[in-house]
């Protein structure tokens, strides 16, 4: 016999509950948030090339006072070596005090020096 | 006994007391530290434009140190002079600026805020303005962007 009042319905409507966003805005948000952060980094790297030129500017700007104060120091040593120089070869005739080692005009630094 | 010695790789200073003579006009050395240059060295680039390429165009022509000698004491009387009206004018932005590169690894991009403070004070009492030459053209230059990517990690 039925139950009073009657049978339950029959449940054939599907139960698909909602399993959050469908896979195409999960792509697409992602390929969003990529291209953000590429432009981002797109940004810092033109960014990153202006802080490297307002380096190298402000070491340029500095470069004839350091080579002005290194010259002073280098034709002060020079002076005081060719005076010692003169000093030790004043017997030997013919000598040329500070005279270079090429053929040649140009200036050649020293890359030797003697420590006494 | 002497032997030869490469002058940088040398355990002992390379020291030589001999003055420099007395028929070279004497001038001071700039005894700045390199904070306090880094800081200095655009208004340097723009107050000592002229003396500074008259050097390096001597320097082109020849690389003997006593060849511009003239030249190079112009460069460093211009950059002391550069050095005492900064003082004289902008001494605390000038200090606030250079002592936060010295702790900054000497970079410009971290210490934004005292180098603007000090280039509006350079600008209103001396005039000078800091330019990077090159900078994109119809663009801020680097240091007048106000949010850039790079800054300080910590806040």
């Amino acid at each position: 016999m039925p139950p009073a009042g009657g049978f339950e319905n029959v449940k054939y409507k599907r139960n698909l509950p909602f399993r959050g966003p469908s896979g195409l805005v999960i792509l697409g948000g992602v390929t969003a948030i990529c291209a953000y952060g590429f432009y981002r980094i797109g940004l810092g790297n033109l960014e990153k090339r202006e802080l490297q030129r307002e380096n190298v500017w402000s070491r340029i700007h500095l470069v004839p006072l350091l080579l002005a104060e290194g010259d002073r120091d280098a034709y002060r040593r020079q002076l005081a070596a060719d005076a010692r120089e003169r000093e030790i070869m004043k017997d030997v005739k013919d000598w040329e005090v500070g005279k270079s080692v090429y053929n040649d005009a140009r200036y050649a630094p020293i890359d030797k020096i003697v420590i006494l | 006994m002497s032997t030869f010695h490469d002058g940088s790789t040398s355990s002992h200073p390379y020291k030589e007391p001999s003055p420099l003579p007395s028929s070279i006009p004497k001038v001071d050395e700039l005894g700045t530290t390199s904070a306090p240059l880094k800081s200095a060295a655009f208004f340097i680039g723009a107050y000592c434009k002229g003396y500074n390429e008259d050097f390096m165009l001597c320097k082109a022509e020849n690389r003997d140190p006593a060849h511009c000698l003239t030249e190079g004491r112009k460069v460093t009387r211009c950059a002391q002079d550069l050095i005492t009206k900064m003082r004289e004018n902008c001494l605390k932005q000038f200090d606030e600026h250079w002592k936060c590169l010295e702790g900054n690894n000497q970079e410009y991009n971290r210490c934004r805020k005292p180098e603007r403070a000090l280039n509006n004070c350079m600008f209103e009492k001396l005039g000078l303005i800091k330019t990077i030459p090159g900078s994109p053209p119809g663009q801020k230059q680097i240091h007048e962007v106000e949010n850039p990517i790079f800054t300080r990690v910590q806040k």
